[in-house]
């Protein structure tokens, strides 16, 4: 249905060797890749490959998609295995390359490209919305430095790209343990409003699984919006929740804005380990080596207000990551800290470094 | 009731039908979110008089019947005038964020044929802000919701709407509401021609159902090109380049570096009217002054990369990623793209009922407001005055009246024109029909018309509607855009035949009707608006008197004398209350 491309009007097609595309085809039932070849032309982008099939070769080829202008953010997709926007990605990147089309995989199939996405709509609904005073007056006064923060929440299209990436989603079959990136954002974008008068970090804590975020900061690479999803909403909301649910000393201390309080790296939540539990220190990224359950790796979720720790335990099956948990574990039950997962490497990364040099180690021992 | 349509228009009705104890079904083709609304860039117009504190409704009202070439509805446009400033305030109550002056109200910006800075944005994604504070109004309140739904039938009992019948996008189920009102609010028909700025929902659908079932369609020769499409690379043609580009104080240029725009309207140059632009930027291409591709230059390096990347962060980003441009370093090229109908379904003011009870319109579904021409920004005001207006007045017509009883006839019927594409022996691919369609639209009922190239169109059209029937599509109900395409295009067919009646009738040039073989305005035909209606299943046209002004209000129009252009800088003054209407 690329009307609006000229290739579908047979005019200027054939600027330089046909495109070819591998499209995901198939349903629950199963499916595969299909193969077509596309008639290339200058600046054109995946979702007019797309439309070509539609039009000429697939009138059921089913795919959403909307404004073509990477505002609605309908067209997510998995291209050559990375979740970006269909209008957004250029052919003229993969040159001699074929093009791999797939739906995102985070999400159950319907057919073809699209999949089920009601699930985000349903967390959408569990997080309380806008809450103001009822005494403030109408209209409001906000002043543009208390604004201008909000913006860059706000610019969110609810593509669920980074729903799609976030490996706590998409690597766990259930989804309920975290509400993903998105709604980090969202959240985000109602506690930072100048004018919301309700706390949210109970949520956050609870339901919305905050501590599942072990910040590899995969979400904010594939952000079609250059959100800093990570860093501009996971970690603020991190900081706030854990000064709001555990420490009400150091919220005093950092009474400052907590964007300015916020450390660039470090603990979010100080674990306060019980006598014999020597000196280690946990916070919520950290990956950690536990010393019963098969000395398994497991990442920090949470750090439970008596110094025990939510972990959830690493189980590889082939290369594919399965997290498992949350399982609580006293400190003394924890082997060694490696730090923070981001500088120990982002996930299969992680645990093919990891798990040989540890395996390496056990050898030598 | 039947809420058809989630974009800014029909979510503004949901809520308020909602609010007023009414339980409400919003219906949309597209997931939540996701509507045309959210492509809306550049602001919402409300004389909140924060900037340029000589604004007020009486002269937002004569900019649009003046932008509309007094064809409006002036009761439509006074409304809005009067009632937008409320509107946007509060919008932000659910959640919105407008830009700021520095005192903490809403900043507003220059646009085309305001008088004065009125238009309350986000930076270019005004759209967006306002799509996600109704969406999140809309979760709050519990406002049940159908995505991905097709409605493709109003039903009816005897001469009232009772409810509605379509199909489930998803599995291809069909499915039927039995609502005591319905509202459509299922916007343009931009999809109708090949340049548009429009995404696949706009085919016009809604205001179709309403016509097929007996509704009055007004104004359907009125449709706006905005004037600034992006050109080139081809496979971006057609995408909107905010007004916002020149709003922020972006110079329009030909191949010579000539700024033409302060010959065609020295007074408001770039900001002048869209028709206006939109006409002299075809000019400049026809005169062989055109850019490279056919368009015109668009350029903005003179405000600075560093308020382009504040003020225009989509658009900088959109010309970097989609067209290798760095509008910071080098101009844009822009050509008219279709962007709105200004026609649309005839609704009464007040109330946004249609001429058949249990049937309301709001928002570009509806028309009247922007007569033969719409000024940037009053789309969205206008999405959330009748939005309300129909909302409220709807949720007060079904206290007094019974569900009705579905006429199995009629769904049976629907069912199987619906099933034709899967079944039947036809040839025709669905989405080569819509581009001969498209193409014809463009060809014959652009920007330039003339008798000629209209009644070629017309037989083109009529021709088409033929093939429509020999449709075939392959696959199964099953997320299936082909056959989904099908039954859209049956709409468009019926929408394009009442375009074109109504431009080969017109024969005047008025707005953004403008026709080669009369370049002038007809005085005659000032007076009267064109309505196509169904009689029978064919198009059928009448016209009607355009709705006569009270006298106090046409006294505001007495002196041709525009009101002075604002002054710069605003001078600081205290703030004004605004009381809000609850």
């Amino acid at each position: 249905m690329s009307t609006r491309s000229p290739i579908a009007e047979g005019r200027g097609a054939g600027s330089g060797s046909p495109i070819v595309l591998q499209v995901f085809r198939g349903d629950t039932d199963g499916g595969r890749e299909q193969r077509f070849e596309v008639p290339s032309l200058e600046g054109m982008v995946v979702l007019d490959a797309v439309h070509y099939i539609q039009a000429h070769f697939a009138n059921d080829l089913a795919c959403r998609w909307n404004c073509k202008a990477a505002k609605c953010g309908s067209c997510s997709a998995e291209i050559n295995g990375r979740p970006r926007l269909m209008c957004k990605t250029r052919v003229d990147e993969f040159v001699g390359q074929e093009i791999h089309v797939g739906p995102m995989r985070a999400f159950p199939l319907i057919k073809d490209l699209v999949t089920d996405v009601s699930w985000n709509y349903e967390v959408n609904k569990q997080i309380p919305g806008f809450t103001p005073a009822a005494s403030e007056p109408v209209p409001y006064r906000m002043l543009p430095e208390d604004t201008e923060r909000v913006y860059e929440y706000r610019k969110c299209i609810e593509c669920f790209l980074c729903q799609d990436v976030c490996h706590v989603l998409r690597n766990h079959d259930d989804k309920s343990a975290y509400y993903g990136p998105r709604y980090m954002v969202r959240i985000a974008a109602l506690e930072m409003h100048p004018l919301d008068t309700r706390k949210r970090t109970g949520l956050l804590h609870g339901k919305a699984g905050i501590g599942m975020c072990n910040i590899t900061k995969c979400c904010q690479e594939v952000c079609p919006e250059h959100i800093k999803i990570t860093d501009n909403a996971i970690i603020p909301l991190k900081e706030r929740m854990a000064t709001d649910v555990y420490d009400p000393v150091v919220r005093i201390a950092r009474k400052i804005n907590p964007f300015l309080g916020a450390p660039a790296t470090g603990d979010w939540q100080e674990a306060k380990p019980s006598g014999a539990a020597g000196p280690q220190r946990f916070a919520v990224k950290d990956v950690v080596r536990l010393k019963t359950r098969g000395r398994r790796l497991a990442r920090v979720g949470s750090v439970l207000p008596d110094g025990k720790l939510e972990v959830w335990v690493l189980h590889m099956n082939g290369k594919v990551q399965h997290w498992d948990g949350p399982k609580v574990v006293r400190t003394s039950d924890v082997a060694n800290n490696y730090g923070p997962l981001d500088d120990v490497g982002i996930g299969a990364k992680l645990v093919e470094q990891y798990i040989t040099e540890d395996h390496e180690a056990q050898h030598r021992e | 009731m039947l809420v058809i349509g989630a974009g800014g228009a029909g979510m503004r009705a949901a809520i308020e039908a909602a609010a007023a104890g009414a339980r409400v079904a919003v219906v949309c083709k597209s997931l939540l979110g996701k509507a045309h609304t959210v492509m809306a860039e550049g602001g919402i117009a409300a004389a909140l008089a924060n900037v340029d504190p000589e604004d007020n409704w009486q002269v937002h009202f004569q900019d649009t019947m003046r932008g509309g070439q007094m064809i409006n509805n002036w009761r439509m446009a006074e409304l809005h005038a009067r009632e937008s400033p409320d509107r946007v305030y509060e919008l932000e109550t659910y959640g919105a964020i407008f830009d700021r002056t520095p005192d903490g109200r809403i900043l507003q910006r220059a646009f085309g044929a305001h008088t004065y800075r009125r238009l309350c944005h986000v930076g270019d994604r005004t759209g967006l802000e306002m799509i996600r504070s109704l969406q999140d109004r809309i979760v709050q309140l519990g406002i049940e919701v159908h995505m991905e739904v097709t409605l493709t039938k109003l039903l009816k009992d005897s001469d009232r709407v009772i409810g509605a019948f379509g199909y489930n996008r998803i599995d291809g189920a069909f499915i039927a509401f039995r609502s005591k009102a319905v509202i459509i609010a299922t916007g343009g028909w931009g999809r109708l021609y090949q340049v548009t700025s429009n995404s696949w929902e706009g085919t016009g659908d809604g205001v179709a159902m309403g016509f097929e079932a007996g509704a009055e369609v007004l104004d359907p020769e009125m449709v706006q090109f905005h004037p600034t499409g992006m050109v080139w690379p081809p496979g971006v043609r057609g995408i909107l380049v905010t007004e916002a580009v020149r709003g922020e104080g972006g110079y329009l240029t030909n191949r010579e570096g000539k700024r033409f725009m302060l010959e065609v309207d020295p007074k408001k140059k770039e900001l002048s009217s869209r028709d206006v632009v939109a006409r002299a930027i075809y000019k400049e291409v026809q005169a062989g002054r055109g850019t490279e591709h056919g368009g015109a230059y668009l350029d903005v390096r003179h405000l600075g990369a560093e308020k382009i990347k504040k003020k225009l962060p989509s658009m900088y980003e959109q010309f970097l990623r989609l067209a290798d441009v760095d509008i910071t370093k080098e101009p844009m090229e822009v050509a008219p793209t279709i962007h709105y109908a200004m026609g649309g379904l005839r609704v009464e003011a007040e109330t946004g009922a249609t001429t058949i009870p249990g049937l309301y319109a709001a928002g570009e579904a509806a028309a009247g407001l922007h007569g033969a021409n719409r000024l940037g920004g009053n789309s969205l005001s206008d999405l959330l005055v009748f939005g309300r207006r129909a909302g409220a007045a709807s949720a007060a017509y079904l206290r007094d009246v019974a569900l009705g009883t579905i006429d199995e006839r009629q769904v049976g019927d629907e069912q199987q024109l619906l099933l034709l594409p899967l079944v039947g022996d036809g040839k025709e691919n669905p989405y080569l029909l819509q581009q001969e369609l498209q193409q014809a639209m463009q060809d014959g009922a652009g920007l330039a018309r003339e008798e000629k190239s209209l009644k070629a169109c017309l037989d083109r059209v009529l021709e088409l509607r033929q093939r429509s029937a020999r449709i075939r599509v392959p696959g199964s109900r099953k997320y299936n855009p082909g056959w989904h395409t099908a039954r859209d295009l049956r709409f468009m067919l019926t929408i394009a035949e009442a375009i074109v009646r109504a431009a080969i009738e017109r024969r005047e040039s008025r707005g953004a009707h403008w026709r080669l073989d009369y370049l002038e305005k007809d005085p005659a035909l000032g007076r009267v608006n064109f309505i196509a209606y169904n009689d029978g299943g064919r198009v059928k046209l009448k016209t009607r008197p355009v709705p006569e002004m009270p006298p106090e209000l046409a006294t505001l129009f007495a002196d041709a004398a525009p009101p002075p252009p604002a002054s710069q800088p605003p001078a600081p003054r205290p703030p004004k209350p605004q009381p809000v209407r609850t």
